[in-house]
Protein backbone atom coordinates (compact mmCIF):
# COMPACT_ATOMS: atom_id res chain seq x y z
CA UNK A 1 0.00 0.00 0.00
CA UNK A 2 1.30 3.17 -0.99
CA UNK A 3 0.34 5.31 1.64
CA UNK A 4 1.21 8.70 0.06
CA UNK A 5 -1.03 11.05 -2.23
CA UNK A 6 -0.11 10.47 -5.93
CA UNK A 7 -1.96 11.41 -9.19
CA UNK A 8 -1.81 8.83 -11.84
CA UNK A 9 -1.10 10.07 -15.25
CA UNK A 10 -1.54 8.25 -18.48
CA UNK A 11 -0.17 10.29 -21.33
CA UNK A 12 -1.34 9.71 -24.98
CA UNK A 13 1.67 11.11 -26.33
CA UNK A 14 4.99 11.81 -25.98
CA UNK A 15 4.73 15.63 -25.95
CA UNK A 16 2.49 14.80 -22.97
CA UNK A 17 4.16 12.75 -21.00
CA UNK A 18 7.23 15.50 -21.62
CA UNK A 19 5.26 18.10 -20.55
CA UNK A 20 4.26 16.14 -17.69
CA UNK A 21 7.54 15.65 -16.31
CA UNK A 22 8.27 19.37 -17.32
CA UNK A 23 6.19 20.33 -15.50
CA UNK A 24 6.53 18.24 -12.25
CA UNK A 25 10.46 17.80 -12.14
CA UNK A 26 11.82 15.22 -9.38
CA UNK A 27 8.25 15.22 -7.88
CA UNK A 28 6.83 12.98 -10.84
CA UNK A 29 8.44 8.99 -11.43
CA UNK A 30 8.33 7.50 -14.80
CA UNK A 31 6.34 4.01 -14.53
CA UNK A 32 7.89 1.23 -16.68
CA UNK A 33 6.90 -1.98 -15.44
CA UNK A 34 6.36 -1.16 -11.47
CA UNK A 35 8.58 -3.68 -10.19
CA UNK A 36 10.97 -1.83 -8.42
CA UNK A 37 9.52 1.64 -8.12
CA UNK A 38 6.25 0.53 -6.41
CA UNK A 39 7.37 -1.69 -3.98
CA UNK A 40 9.70 1.40 -2.92
CA UNK A 41 7.13 3.66 -2.97
CA UNK A 42 5.37 1.00 -0.70
CA UNK A 43 8.00 0.63 1.77
CA UNK A 44 8.13 4.78 1.84
CA UNK A 45 11.49 4.77 0.69
CA UNK A 46 10.25 6.56 -2.36
CA UNK A 47 7.86 9.54 -2.46
CA UNK A 48 6.39 10.99 -5.68
CA UNK A 49 3.40 12.84 -6.02
CA UNK A 50 2.93 11.82 -9.94
CA UNK A 51 3.41 9.05 -11.41
CA UNK A 52 3.56 8.70 -15.17
CA UNK A 53 2.49 5.31 -17.11
CA UNK A 54 4.00 5.39 -20.77
CA UNK A 55 1.17 2.91 -21.38
CA UNK A 56 -0.15 4.29 -23.89
CA UNK A 57 2.82 5.61 -26.02
CA UNK A 58 3.35 2.53 -28.18
CA UNK A 59 6.60 1.51 -26.69
CA UNK A 60 6.45 -2.42 -26.74
CA UNK A 61 7.37 -4.42 -28.68
CA UNK A 62 10.32 -5.14 -30.46
CA UNK A 63 11.57 -4.80 -34.67
CA UNK A 64 14.13 -5.98 -36.32
CA UNK A 65 15.60 -4.74 -39.77
CA UNK A 66 18.31 -5.61 -41.82
CA UNK A 67 20.32 -3.67 -39.97
CA UNK A 68 18.96 -2.75 -36.24
CA UNK A 69 17.05 -4.11 -33.94
CA UNK A 70 14.86 -1.53 -31.74
CA UNK A 71 13.40 -2.59 -28.88
CA UNK A 72 10.96 -0.51 -26.96
CA UNK A 73 11.22 0.88 -23.69
CA UNK A 74 7.83 -1.05 -22.67
CA UNK A 75 9.02 -4.05 -23.69
CA UNK A 76 8.71 -7.05 -21.32
CA UNK A 77 11.20 -9.94 -20.70
CA UNK A 78 8.35 -12.34 -21.88
CA UNK A 79 8.17 -9.98 -25.06
CA UNK A 80 11.44 -10.03 -25.53
CA UNK A 81 11.74 -14.03 -25.36
CA UNK A 82 8.69 -14.46 -27.91
CA UNK A 83 11.48 -12.89 -30.62
CA UNK A 84 14.56 -15.01 -32.01
CA UNK A 85 17.45 -12.15 -31.65
CA UNK A 86 20.59 -13.16 -33.30
CA UNK A 87 24.37 -12.25 -33.09
CA UNK A 88 24.80 -9.85 -30.47
CA UNK A 89 21.17 -8.93 -29.90
CA UNK A 90 20.84 -12.92 -28.30
CA UNK A 91 22.57 -11.61 -24.96
CA UNK A 92 18.99 -9.82 -24.68
CA UNK A 93 17.93 -13.32 -24.77
CA UNK A 94 19.84 -15.24 -22.92
CA UNK A 95 19.42 -12.40 -20.35
CA UNK A 96 15.83 -12.75 -20.23
CA UNK A 97 15.14 -16.19 -19.93
CA UNK A 98 16.85 -15.72 -16.69
CA UNK A 99 15.23 -12.79 -14.67
CA UNK A 100 14.81 -13.19 -11.47
CA UNK A 101 11.02 -13.50 -10.04
CA UNK A 102 9.28 -15.99 -12.33
CA UNK A 103 7.08 -15.79 -15.15
CA UNK A 104 5.02 -13.11 -13.50
CA UNK A 105 7.93 -10.70 -13.74
CA UNK A 106 8.88 -11.38 -16.76
CA UNK A 107 5.70 -10.29 -18.39
CA UNK A 108 5.54 -7.36 -16.01
CA UNK A 109 9.35 -6.32 -15.97
CA UNK A 110 10.45 -4.12 -18.76
CA UNK A 111 13.79 -3.35 -20.57
CA UNK A 112 13.48 -0.04 -20.38
CA UNK A 113 12.62 0.25 -16.73
CA UNK A 114 15.92 -1.45 -15.75
CA UNK A 115 17.90 0.00 -17.91
CA UNK A 116 16.53 3.15 -15.99
CA UNK A 117 16.83 1.97 -12.62
CA UNK A 118 20.13 1.24 -12.58
CA UNK A 119 20.59 -1.22 -10.63
CA UNK A 120 24.28 -2.69 -10.67
CA UNK A 121 22.86 -6.11 -9.86
CA UNK A 122 20.47 -6.43 -12.72
CA UNK A 123 20.64 -7.96 -15.66
CA UNK A 124 19.79 -5.12 -18.23
CA UNK A 125 22.50 -2.57 -17.35
CA UNK A 126 25.50 -5.29 -18.04
CA UNK A 127 23.84 -6.35 -21.58
CA UNK A 128 22.71 -2.90 -22.69
CA UNK A 129 27.00 -1.95 -22.39
CA UNK A 130 27.44 -5.47 -24.04
CA UNK A 131 25.38 -5.17 -27.12
CA UNK A 132 26.59 -1.63 -27.54
CA UNK A 133 22.95 -0.39 -27.72
CA UNK A 134 21.99 3.25 -27.57
CA UNK A 135 19.11 4.58 -25.61
CA UNK A 136 16.76 6.99 -26.62
CA UNK A 137 15.85 9.39 -24.90
CA UNK A 138 12.82 11.99 -24.74
CA UNK A 139 12.74 15.24 -23.48
CA UNK A 140 11.14 18.66 -23.87
CA UNK A 141 14.14 19.85 -26.35
CA UNK A 142 13.46 16.53 -28.48
CA UNK A 143 15.11 13.44 -28.66
CA UNK A 144 19.03 12.57 -28.22
CA UNK A 145 20.16 9.25 -28.37
CA UNK A 146 22.83 8.12 -25.10
CA UNK A 147 25.65 4.74 -26.01
CA UNK A 148 24.68 2.96 -22.90
CA UNK A 149 28.50 3.44 -22.10
CA UNK A 150 27.68 6.79 -21.55
CA UNK A 151 24.47 6.43 -20.05
CA UNK A 152 25.55 5.12 -16.60
CA UNK A 153 27.16 7.23 -14.33
CA UNK A 154 26.95 5.12 -10.97
CA UNK A 155 25.12 3.03 -8.95
CA UNK A 156 21.14 3.88 -9.79
CA UNK A 157 22.71 6.91 -11.73
CA UNK A 158 21.69 7.53 -15.27
CA UNK A 159 22.45 10.66 -17.52
CA UNK A 160 18.85 10.85 -18.01
CA UNK A 161 17.45 14.16 -16.78
CA UNK A 162 13.72 13.99 -14.84
CA UNK A 163 11.95 15.56 -17.61
CA UNK A 164 12.74 12.59 -19.66
CA UNK A 165 12.43 9.32 -20.28
CA UNK A 166 14.13 6.15 -22.10
CA UNK A 167 11.55 5.80 -25.37
CA UNK A 168 13.89 3.30 -27.39
CA UNK A 169 16.96 0.91 -27.34
CA UNK A 170 18.13 0.88 -30.40
CA UNK A 171 21.56 -1.44 -31.61
CA UNK A 172 22.85 -2.56 -34.46
CA UNK A 173 22.66 -6.12 -35.41
CA UNK A 174 26.10 -7.86 -35.39
CA UNK A 175 26.84 -11.34 -35.62
CA UNK A 176 28.68 -12.77 -33.19
CA UNK A 177 28.43 -15.93 -30.77
CA UNK A 178 27.90 -15.09 -27.71
CA UNK A 179 27.53 -16.24 -23.88
CA UNK A 180 26.06 -15.30 -20.70
CA UNK A 181 26.61 -16.32 -16.92
CA UNK A 182 25.09 -14.68 -13.88
CA UNK A 183 26.30 -15.90 -10.62
CA UNK A 184 23.33 -15.74 -8.44
CA UNK A 185 22.75 -17.41 -4.93
CA UNK A 186 19.37 -19.09 -5.60
CA UNK A 187 16.79 -19.38 -8.62
CA UNK A 188 15.07 -16.46 -6.93
CA UNK A 189 18.32 -13.99 -6.07
CA UNK A 190 19.26 -11.09 -7.70
CA UNK A 191 22.07 -11.85 -9.57
CA UNK A 192 25.98 -10.92 -7.71
CA UNK A 193 27.62 -10.45 -11.06
CA UNK A 194 26.83 -10.88 -14.55
CA UNK A 195 28.98 -11.86 -17.56
CA UNK A 196 28.06 -11.28 -21.22
CA UNK A 197 30.80 -12.86 -23.69
CA UNK A 198 31.00 -12.06 -27.32
CA UNK A 199 33.10 -13.31 -29.79
CA UNK A 200 33.10 -12.46 -33.73
CA UNK A 201 34.26 -14.83 -35.95
CA UNK A 202 34.91 -13.53 -40.24
CA UNK A 203 36.04 -16.34 -42.35
CA UNK A 204 36.90 -19.04 -39.52
CA UNK A 205 39.21 -16.63 -37.84
CA UNK A 206 38.58 -15.02 -34.89
CA UNK A 207 38.76 -10.99 -35.04
CA UNK A 208 37.33 -9.79 -31.67
CA UNK A 209 35.97 -11.12 -28.07
CA UNK A 210 34.86 -8.95 -25.20
CA UNK A 211 32.94 -9.93 -21.89
CA UNK A 212 31.16 -7.17 -19.72
CA UNK A 213 31.00 -7.59 -16.32
CA UNK A 214 27.62 -6.20 -14.76
CA UNK A 215 27.40 -6.45 -10.69
CA UNK A 216 30.99 -6.10 -10.19
CA UNK A 217 31.49 -2.17 -10.24
CA UNK A 218 29.23 0.29 -9.43
CA UNK A 219 28.96 0.25 -13.69
CA UNK A 220 29.45 -2.51 -16.44
CA UNK A 221 32.81 -2.70 -17.17
CA UNK A 222 34.14 -4.54 -20.42
CA UNK A 223 37.26 -6.63 -20.89
CA UNK A 224 38.54 -7.29 -24.25
CA UNK A 225 39.98 -11.01 -24.49
CA UNK A 226 41.05 -11.27 -27.81
CA UNK A 227 44.51 -12.31 -27.38
CA UNK A 228 42.61 -15.40 -25.17
CA UNK A 229 41.24 -16.75 -28.12
CA UNK A 230 42.63 -19.09 -30.06
CA UNK A 231 42.24 -18.93 -34.62
CA UNK A 232 38.45 -20.15 -34.11
CA UNK A 233 37.65 -17.99 -31.15
CA UNK A 234 37.54 -20.59 -28.31
CA UNK A 235 38.99 -19.57 -24.87
CA UNK A 236 42.48 -21.12 -24.70
CA UNK A 237 42.10 -21.67 -20.76
CA UNK A 238 44.26 -19.32 -19.72
CA UNK A 239 42.25 -18.39 -16.64
CA UNK A 240 45.21 -16.37 -14.82
CA UNK A 241 45.40 -14.03 -17.45
CA UNK A 242 41.94 -13.61 -17.42
CA UNK A 243 41.54 -12.99 -13.78
CA UNK A 244 43.99 -10.64 -13.89
CA UNK A 245 42.67 -8.87 -17.07
CA UNK A 246 39.32 -8.64 -15.26
CA UNK A 247 40.81 -7.64 -11.63
CA UNK A 248 42.67 -4.79 -13.57
CA UNK A 249 39.42 -3.41 -14.36
CA UNK A 250 37.95 -3.18 -10.98
CA UNK A 251 39.03 -0.29 -8.55
CA UNK A 252 36.10 -0.04 -6.36
CA UNK A 253 33.58 -2.86 -6.34
CA UNK A 254 30.19 -2.65 -5.78
CA UNK A 255 29.01 -4.65 -2.21
CA UNK A 256 25.51 -4.84 -1.27
CA UNK A 257 23.51 -6.97 0.84
CA UNK A 258 23.93 -10.23 -1.27
CA UNK A 259 27.83 -9.68 -1.34
CA UNK A 260 30.48 -7.56 -0.65
CA UNK A 261 32.97 -6.37 -2.72
CA UNK A 262 35.88 -8.37 -2.31
CA UNK A 263 33.61 -11.92 -3.06
CA UNK A 264 32.85 -9.61 -6.37
CA UNK A 265 36.22 -9.21 -7.13
CA UNK A 266 37.08 -13.03 -6.58
CA UNK A 267 34.18 -14.13 -9.10
CA UNK A 268 34.36 -11.88 -11.78
CA UNK A 269 36.70 -13.83 -13.54
CA UNK A 270 34.71 -16.94 -13.12
CA UNK A 271 31.63 -15.35 -14.64
CA UNK A 272 33.55 -13.88 -17.51
CA UNK A 273 35.50 -17.32 -17.87
CA UNK A 274 32.19 -19.55 -17.89
CA UNK A 275 30.20 -16.56 -20.55
CA UNK A 276 33.42 -17.56 -22.79
CA UNK A 277 32.58 -21.08 -22.18
CA UNK A 278 29.16 -20.45 -23.27
CA UNK A 279 29.88 -18.71 -26.76
CA UNK A 280 31.01 -21.97 -27.91
CA UNK A 281 28.86 -24.27 -25.60
CA UNK A 282 25.29 -22.29 -26.31
CA UNK A 283 24.29 -19.77 -24.03
CA UNK A 284 23.26 -21.17 -20.57
CA UNK A 285 22.19 -18.73 -17.83
CA UNK B 1 -10.70 6.65 -17.30
CA UNK B 2 -11.62 9.65 -15.67
CA UNK B 3 -10.33 11.30 -13.24
CA UNK B 4 -12.74 12.13 -9.89
CA UNK B 5 -10.26 14.92 -8.52
CA UNK B 6 -8.00 17.06 -10.38
CA UNK B 7 -6.47 18.83 -7.79
CA UNK B 8 -2.81 19.19 -7.29
CA UNK B 9 -1.67 16.65 -4.29
CA UNK B 10 0.75 16.57 -1.41
CA UNK B 11 1.63 13.96 0.48
CA UNK B 12 -1.18 14.84 3.02
CA UNK B 13 -4.06 15.66 0.68
CA UNK B 14 -6.93 13.59 -0.14
CA UNK B 15 -5.53 11.24 -2.74
CA UNK B 16 -6.65 11.90 -6.18
CA UNK B 17 -9.49 8.82 -7.06
CA UNK B 18 -11.11 7.65 -10.34
CA UNK B 19 -13.07 5.52 -12.17
CA UNK B 20 -11.87 1.84 -13.51
CA UNK B 21 -13.79 -0.21 -16.27
CA UNK B 22 -12.60 -3.64 -16.05
CA UNK B 23 -13.77 -6.84 -16.87
CA UNK B 24 -13.28 -9.36 -13.66
CA UNK B 25 -13.46 -13.14 -14.40
CA UNK B 26 -15.89 -12.44 -17.24
CA UNK B 27 -18.08 -9.55 -15.93
CA UNK B 28 -17.82 -6.05 -16.78
CA UNK B 29 -17.50 -3.81 -14.17
CA UNK B 30 -16.78 -0.34 -13.01
CA UNK B 31 -15.29 0.49 -9.67
CA UNK B 32 -13.43 3.73 -8.27
CA UNK B 33 -10.35 3.56 -7.35
CA UNK B 34 -7.73 5.57 -5.41
CA UNK B 35 -4.73 6.36 -7.85
CA UNK B 36 -2.41 4.98 -5.67
CA UNK B 37 -3.95 1.89 -5.14
CA UNK B 38 -2.48 -1.10 -6.27
CA UNK B 39 -4.42 -3.68 -8.38
CA UNK B 40 -4.38 -6.55 -5.12
CA UNK B 41 -5.93 -4.27 -2.82
CA UNK B 42 -8.49 -3.06 -5.90
CA UNK B 43 -9.53 -6.77 -6.38
CA UNK B 44 -9.43 -7.58 -2.61
CA UNK B 45 -11.26 -4.40 -1.00
CA UNK B 46 -13.47 -2.78 -4.26
CA UNK B 47 -14.04 -5.93 -5.58
CA UNK B 48 -14.36 -8.11 -2.43
CA UNK B 49 -12.24 -10.95 -4.34
CA UNK B 50 -10.37 -12.25 -1.22
CA UNK B 51 -8.84 -15.44 -3.33
CA UNK B 52 -5.94 -13.05 -3.97
CA UNK B 53 -3.70 -12.96 -1.55
CA UNK B 54 -1.47 -9.82 -0.23
CA UNK B 55 1.78 -11.32 0.36
CA UNK B 56 5.09 -9.69 0.68
CA UNK B 57 3.82 -6.36 -1.38
CA UNK B 58 7.42 -6.69 -2.92
CA UNK B 59 7.44 -8.83 -5.68
CA UNK B 60 8.73 -11.90 -4.25
CA UNK B 61 5.84 -14.17 -2.83
CA UNK B 62 3.52 -14.35 -5.55
CA UNK B 63 0.29 -14.96 -3.64
CA UNK B 64 -1.42 -11.82 -5.43
CA UNK B 65 -1.02 -13.49 -8.58
CA UNK B 66 -4.11 -12.89 -11.45
CA UNK B 67 -4.19 -12.85 -15.16
CA UNK B 68 -4.65 -9.78 -16.71
CA UNK B 69 -5.27 -9.37 -20.53
CA UNK B 70 -3.55 -13.15 -21.12
CA UNK B 71 -0.63 -12.82 -19.11
CA UNK B 72 0.02 -13.31 -15.07
CA UNK B 73 1.29 -11.12 -13.35
CA UNK B 74 1.82 -9.75 -9.78
CA UNK B 75 -0.77 -7.53 -8.72
CA UNK B 76 1.31 -6.03 -6.14
CA UNK B 77 3.44 -4.72 -8.96
CA UNK B 78 0.87 -2.76 -10.55
CA UNK B 79 -0.82 0.22 -10.26
CA UNK B 80 -5.06 -0.74 -10.28
CA UNK B 81 -5.20 3.00 -12.36
CA UNK B 82 -2.98 1.08 -15.14
CA UNK B 83 -5.39 -1.98 -15.53
CA UNK B 84 -8.23 0.38 -16.48
CA UNK B 85 -9.98 -1.35 -20.30
CA UNK B 86 -8.65 -4.82 -19.21
CA UNK B 87 -9.42 -8.24 -18.63
CA UNK B 88 -8.38 -9.81 -15.25
CA UNK B 89 -8.96 -12.92 -14.01
CA UNK B 90 -8.38 -14.02 -10.53
CA UNK B 91 -7.90 -17.09 -8.81
CA UNK B 92 -11.95 -17.06 -7.50
CA UNK B 93 -12.72 -17.49 -11.57
CA UNK B 94 -10.49 -20.24 -11.84
CA UNK B 95 -12.93 -22.99 -11.12
CA UNK B 96 -16.04 -23.20 -8.55
CA UNK B 97 -16.37 -25.17 -5.31
CA UNK B 98 -18.43 -27.51 -7.32
CA UNK B 99 -16.25 -27.73 -10.28
CA UNK B 100 -12.39 -26.88 -9.92
CA UNK B 101 -10.76 -25.91 -12.94
CA UNK B 102 -8.14 -29.51 -13.79
CA UNK B 103 -4.86 -27.29 -11.73
CA UNK B 104 -7.30 -26.99 -8.57
CA UNK B 105 -8.37 -30.42 -9.16
CA UNK B 106 -4.52 -31.91 -9.26
CA UNK B 107 -3.95 -29.86 -5.84
CA UNK B 108 -6.61 -30.93 -4.14
CA UNK B 109 -6.17 -34.68 -5.38
CA UNK B 110 -2.30 -34.54 -4.67
CA UNK B 111 -2.21 -32.42 -1.72
CA UNK B 112 -0.27 -29.81 -3.55
CA UNK B 113 -1.27 -27.03 -0.62
CA UNK B 114 -1.14 -26.91 3.03
CA UNK B 115 -2.70 -23.15 4.19
CA UNK B 116 -3.88 -22.19 1.00
CA UNK B 117 -1.83 -19.00 0.87
CA UNK B 118 0.54 -18.84 -1.70
CA UNK B 119 -1.98 -20.97 -4.46
CA UNK B 120 -3.33 -17.97 -6.65
CA UNK B 121 0.69 -17.71 -7.86
CA UNK B 122 1.43 -21.79 -7.94
CA UNK B 123 -2.23 -22.14 -9.81
CA UNK B 124 -1.28 -19.85 -12.35
CA UNK B 125 1.81 -20.53 -12.85
CA UNK B 126 1.15 -23.84 -13.25
CA UNK B 127 -1.61 -23.44 -15.85
CA UNK B 128 0.36 -21.06 -17.75
CA UNK B 129 3.24 -23.63 -17.93
CA UNK B 130 0.97 -26.50 -19.31
CA UNK B 131 -0.67 -24.84 -21.31
CA UNK B 132 2.95 -23.81 -23.46
CA UNK B 133 5.22 -26.90 -22.35
CA UNK B 134 2.37 -30.15 -21.63
CA UNK B 135 5.17 -32.46 -20.84
CA UNK B 136 7.35 -30.40 -18.65
CA UNK B 137 10.50 -31.73 -17.15
CA UNK B 138 10.41 -31.63 -12.65
CA UNK B 139 13.54 -28.94 -13.34
CA UNK B 140 10.81 -26.64 -16.22
CA UNK B 141 8.14 -27.12 -12.99
CA UNK B 142 10.49 -25.65 -10.68
CA UNK B 143 11.59 -23.37 -12.97
CA UNK B 144 7.96 -21.68 -13.49
CA UNK B 145 7.11 -21.62 -10.03
CA UNK B 146 10.06 -19.79 -9.13
CA UNK B 147 8.31 -16.54 -8.91
CA UNK B 148 5.84 -18.03 -5.83
CA UNK B 149 7.09 -18.76 -2.03
CA UNK B 150 5.23 -21.20 -0.50
CA UNK B 151 5.67 -20.35 3.80
CA UNK B 152 4.89 -24.45 4.99
CA UNK B 153 7.78 -25.02 2.34
CA UNK B 154 5.56 -27.94 0.47
CA UNK B 155 7.28 -27.32 -2.39
CA UNK B 156 7.65 -31.42 -3.49
CA UNK B 157 3.87 -31.67 -3.31
CA UNK B 158 3.18 -28.66 -5.47
CA UNK B 159 5.71 -30.48 -8.01
CA UNK B 160 3.93 -33.44 -7.93
CA UNK B 161 0.68 -31.76 -8.41
CA UNK B 162 1.79 -30.01 -11.24
CA UNK B 163 3.42 -33.14 -12.73
CA UNK B 164 0.09 -34.62 -12.62
CA UNK B 165 -2.31 -32.11 -13.74
CA UNK B 166 0.47 -32.34 -16.74
CA UNK B 167 -0.25 -36.27 -17.37
CA UNK B 168 -4.05 -35.31 -17.01
CA UNK B 169 -4.21 -33.00 -19.52
CA UNK B 170 -2.27 -34.89 -22.21
CA UNK B 171 -4.85 -37.73 -21.44
CA UNK B 172 -7.70 -35.75 -22.35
Amino acid sequence: MIRTGLAYHAPESTREACALLADHGDGAAVLGGGTMLLPAMGRGEKTHDHVVDLRHLGLDGVTVTDDLVEIGARTTYSTLLEHELDGVAGLFTLAAGGITGGPQVRNQGTVGGSASYANPASDMPGVLVATGARLVLEGPNGTREVPAADFYTGAFETVRRPDEFLSVIRLARRPAQVGYYKVKLSESSWPIATASAQVQVEDGRVVSGTVTLGGVCARPFTVDVTALLDESGNFRGADRELDELVDGQIEDPWHDELAPGRYRRQIAGVAARRALHHTTQGGER
Amino acid sequence: MSMLDTTDVTPDSTPPRRLLNLTVNGQRRTVECEDRQLLVTLVREELNLKGTHVGCLNGDCGACTLECDGKIVKSCLMLAASADGSEIVTVDGLGTPEELAPIQEAFWNEDGFQCGFCLPGHLFAARDLIATNPDPTDDEIRQAIAGNLCRCTGYQSIVNSIRVAAAQARAE
